[in-house]
């Protein structure tokens, strides 16, 4: 919660695939500790964005700085000791137990050493407690429940001790109970000031728990700014062609329900 | 880790390792214990090649006291290797000169080829991460086959070279091996490199070669004894000179591989996650697949094509273990050593004095025990 210089910052952003430019030119800051929402349509770019910011993509122009450094000069290992990335889902993976799993997230501190050091394991068994992951981590992956297996892969980035983590998606698969329990994990991060930077398309929740939402479509930024302000009926029908209510409940936090979709004119 | 043995002392060892293994998988069960994991795993590792190294040299002995000839006592047997040595090999008598000339260096080959095929399949397993995948799915022992069939086809046309055919019919598998790689290599990196187009890759490659292989055989039907152990896999050609060629190589990159167990594990929670921890993905697969396509054709050049230990022994590692390569590399090594000596034992001694291919005897052991293991651990291996 301090206002010195932002924890991320990227200009001019930009990316192609085979001549379609997928973001135009995206700036913005990230001031450190926040829990950052990023939402917008299907295929609007946030994914994109994420990925370029983890160098996923290595092939985007503009520049992206975080924590003062430039991610365009650094080599991936070390890219992967600021940046931790949260899929959507667990892969495929034989079988792999809990403990595993969140172990890999140490592999770019020790890196060519074959065995991790005790140091490393009381950092994952830390994670595992903070998780409530502790007492299954001998459990296989696949045989975890939704919202454990999410848990499981928020820890293994946690153990990357990382300055910006980026979360896909955490709740898609989930009910709302494991909802609301990821991202009071997740804003409990950042309140340990980890920039968390999260896509996803429950504008409730978003609204609920970020700090500060950037609103994108077709590649660029709409609207950034807090999520109680910036989610609007208006901004809903600009961004997804969707008549909503915006309304706010009891406690004075912001719902969004969603009413029909407008067809789209000459586009 | 010879799961297929069971009697006198070594079944206390088994018991232990047993108790081990089940507690590491008893999954299901939440866990209060506050152990270290690492010094857990570190334990494990040397339990796996202190009960290896056991049983490799209790299937050693018996292995060196067996023949399709006759069976002699395990004593005998060791105090004959022990003098063959002493004399440097020469002058020996009948006895020894059976254990040292005939058996010892089929058993130095078949350890060398089990660890390398089971570890070869441990990898691309990993690498290509298909459950169904061996380590021939580059369409290496076809290439290896095609070339070697070749070979020992025409070696007649070339009378000088005939003479050289126990170097010739393997370097063409080598040859052979490799090249087929190197076309499953362009072809699947040309499609986008996906574990599909691997897959996919290695089937049209090793369909082409095993085609001409077909035509080859087709076209000279008289000339094939040469090859015919080739084809089902036998170390009945195993001589001193080619057991090192096939041993010393095979087990260096046994254990040269072992190096990346860490790697491994970064690569199977997938190619973008392992890229995201820092992993150079692309170099990684490609390394590592050519170890495993040199290793297996290493393999194959010498023995021939013996089917199933690449397969099962990587996936009972895994059932057993978890996955953690850093314990399934070595004790694939261990477990394919071994296996591939039983296997070679029973091939020796059903029909003695005539043997067996010993490819479908790594088979007809194997599928019991691997269905019995994925009937029980089946539903927690795929989730």
């Amino acid at each position: 919660m301090t206002d010195e210089k932002p924890m991320m910052e990227i200009r001019d952003l930009k990316i192609s695939f085979d001549g379609f430019e997928a973001l135009h030119g995206v700036s913005f800051d990230v001031p450190k500790g926040k829990l950052v929402g990023l939402i917008g349509p299907n295929g609007c770019g946030k994914s994109t964005m994420m990925k370029c910011i983890s160098k996923l993509h290595g092939h985007w122009t503009g520049t992206i700085v975080i924590d003062g450094e430039d991610t365009a000069r650094m080599r991936p290992p070390d890219v992967a000791k600021v940046v931790a990335n949260v899929p959507a889902e667990v892969g495929s993976i034989y079988g792999m137990s809990v403990m595993d799993m969140v172990m890999l997230g140490r592999y770019p501190f020790v890196n060519r050493v074959w065995w991790e050091s005790e140091e490393d394991e009381k950092v994952v068994r830390e994670a595992l407690q903070t998780f409530g992951l502790d007492h299954y981590r001998r459990k296989q992956v696949t045989l975890l429940s939704s919202g454990e297996k999410q848990r499981t892969l928020i820890a293994k980035a946690y153990v990357q001790n990382p300055k910006v983590m980026l979360v896909d998606e955490p709740t898609s698969h989930l009910d709302m109970k494991y909802k609301l329990e990821v991202m009071e994990y997740l804003q409990k991060m950042a309140r340990n000031d980890m920039t968390v930077m999260v896509a996803e398309h429950d504008i409730s929740l978003m609204a609920r728990y970020c700090d500060l939402c950037i609103i994108m479509k077709k590649g660029s930024i709409v609207t950034i700014g807090d999520p109680k302000e910036v989610i609007t009926e208006d901004l809903i029908r600009e961004v997804y062609e969707v008549e909503s209510c915006v309304g706010v409940d009891r406690e004075g936090e912001i719902y969004v329900l969603p009413k029909r979709y407008l067809r789209t004119e000459g586009e | 880790m010879g799961k297929e043995e069971g009697s006198g002392p070594l079944k206390g060892v088994i018991g232990t390792l047993r108790k081990g293994v089940r507690s590491m998988n008893d999954s299901m069960v939440p866990t209060d214990d506050t152990r270290s994991e690492i010094r857990i795993k570190k334990r494990r590792f040397r339990v796996i090649l202190l009960t290896g190294t056991v049983f490799l040299l209790a299937m050693f002995l018996i292995s060196i006291s067996i023949s399709s000839g006759g069976i002699i006592p395990i004593t005998d047997a060791f105090s004959s290797l022990v003098s063959a040595i002493s004399k440097g090999g020469e002058n020996l008598t009948t006895e020894e000169l059976y254990v040292f000339a005939s058996r010892l260096p089929r058993v130095v080959a078949a350890i060398g080829v089990g660890a390398g095929l089971a570890i070869a399949g441990c990898m691309f397993q990993a690498l290509i991460r298909n459950p169904l995948v061996d380590p021939y799915i580059t369409g290496v022992s076809s290439g290896a086959g095609c070339l070697a069939v070749a070979a020992s086809t025409t070696i007649a046309s070339f009378g000088f070279l005939a003479g050289y055919s126990s170097y010739i019919i393997p370097i063409a598998a080598i040859v052979g091996g490799l090249l087929a790689f190197a076309f499953t290599l362009a072809v699947a990196e040309g499609a986008g490199g996906s574990a599909t187009n691997y897959i996919l890759a290695g089937v049209i490659v090793g369909f082409a070669f095993s085609s001409v292989q077909t035509i080859f055989l087709s076209l000279n039907k008289d000339n094939l004894t040469n090859v015919m152990w080739w084809l089902y896999g036998s170390f009945g050609n195993i001589t001193w000179e080619n057991a090192f060629l096939v041993m010393i190589p095979a087990l260096g990159i046994s254990v040269i591989a072992m190096l990346w167990a860490r790697e491994f594990n970064v690569f199977m929670s997938g190619e973008d996650q392992a890229k995201l921890l820092g992993l150079n993905v692309r170099k990684f697969k490609a390394i590592m697949m050519v170890i495993a396509s040199v290793l297996t054709s290493v393999c194959v050049a010498f023995v021939g094509v013996i089917g199933f230990v690449g397969l099962i022994v990587p996936h009972a590692c895994r059932m057993l273990l978890g996955s953690d390569h850093r314990l399934i590399m070595p004790a694939s090594i261990v477990l394919g050593a071994c296996l591939m000596l039983f296997a070679d034992i029973i091939a020796r001694v059903v029909i003695s004095p005539l043997e067996l291919p010993v490819g479908a005897i790594t088979a007809l052991i194997g599928t019991p025990v691997f269905a019995y293991m994925l009937v029980r651990r089946g539903r927690e291996y795929d989730g």
